[in-house]
């Protein structure tokens, strides 16, 4: 159950709840997860687009749920006085969202920092959150004949949802970027925000 | 006494109305409800710059009309909670505690896979668990 707890003393050790463990999913059981995932979509479909899109599809739907649940995680915080806890503000600019994606939704979802946010060059609206390898990637290799499918795209999808949730609508996708002396190839996500973000933010100054 | 409790989408669109009076017209709710949008509209898009009232998420007491008090919650994804009560007498901190338990009780509803953001919410388990914070609002009060 989400949500502060009652704290009571207890007399005999024996009576103490049991801890609630860390908030953590075992990696195999996801990676196995996440495998049929991809696997079920991919009979389903005969193309990698429509593939592509189904996973987005499914990663939208956490992203959005996990906006929800960061917001009000991050306000119900125990051993806190009561009037403190309204920590969590409601993101209005462009700056304060991407870095709460890139900080703290990835932290919850991935245990760590997303390894870096770039602003891209050509077009104003362009970001870019980078990784050096994705966790959803780790245990799969991409056939040669699928050409440029990423399953990053579900996470693609996660970030999509979140934006989206928070009212910046934004077209997001997941690339392989190349890395000289690196074998494997590095991921980005990059997001291309909607004409009426930027309006917004170049209103609000 | 709570009257009526509602989450409002960010459309407007209304998720969730529940009331817990028989007496009182719930036709009437509605429209209350639906006027209180308003002024949540107008917190927000003006909001007072004075230190920590920009993006809150409580909006505290909206509007007193004849008997009822409206109060309001807005959440990170502009889903709203109108709660509206007959008390005179209600404690910030109790209606505070209201909505932290209120918005408990939304996000696990939202959790669930099976529910389609924007439609409403015809969960069993958040009517229930609607019921019992409503009941014990005023009774936690010491």
């Amino acid at each position: 159950m989400i949500g502060a707890s009652k704290i009571k003393q207890y007399s005999n050790v024996l009576e103490k709840p049991l801890s609630k463990g860390k908030q953590e999913v075992s990696l195999s059981a996801f990676a196995f997860l996440f495998s049929e995932l991809v696997q079920y979509n991919q009979t389903q479909v005969d193309n990698i687009a429509e593939l592509e899109r189904r996973l987005e599809d499914a990663g939208y739907a956490v992203g959005a749920r996990c906006l929800e649940l960061l917001c009000h995680r991050e306000k119900c915080v125990m051993f806190m006085p009561f009037w403190l806890s309204q920590g969590n503000r409601r993101e209005t600019r462009l700056l304060g969202i991407l870095s709460f994606v890139h900080s703290t939704v990835w932290k919850v979802l991935f245990g760590k920092v997303a390894d870096s946010l770039e602003k891209g060059t050509e077009h104003e609206d362009e970001y870019m959150i980078s990784e050096k390898e994705l966790l959803v990637n780790r245990f799969i290799s991409i056939p040669k004949d699928m050409g440029t499918f990423n399953c990053g795209a579900f996470v693609a999808g996660i970030v999509r949802g979140v934006l989206d949730s928070a009212g910046f609508p934004a077209v997001v996708t997941a690339h392989f970027v190349p890395m000289e002396g690196q074998q494997r190839p590095r991921t980005t996500i990059l997001i291309k925000f909607a004409e009426e973000v930027l309006r917004r933010e170049a209103r609000l100054g | 006494m709570i009257v009526c409790v509602a989450v409002v989408g960010h459309q407007n669109n209304p998720l969730y109305i529940q009331s817990f009076t028989e007496a009182d017209d719930a036709l009437k709710l509605h429209h209350i409800v639906h006027c209180s949008l308003d002024v949540v509209d107008e917190r927000v898009n003006n909001p007072k710059k004075s230190g920590p009232t920009l993006n809150e998420t409580f909006l505290g007491l909206l509007y007193p009309t004849e008997n009822y008090k409206v109060y309001g919650y807005l959440t990170n994804t502009k889903v709203k909670f109108i709660l509206v009560t007959t008390d005179l007498d209600v404690r910030d901190v109790d209606v505070r505690n209201f909505f932290r338990r209120f918005h408990a009780a939304y996000v696990d509803a939202v959790s669930n896979p099976f529910h389609v953001p924007g439609k409403k919410i015809t969960s069993r388990t958040f009517a229930e668990r609607v019921s019992n914070i409503v009941k014990s609002f005023g009774l936690s009060s010491t």
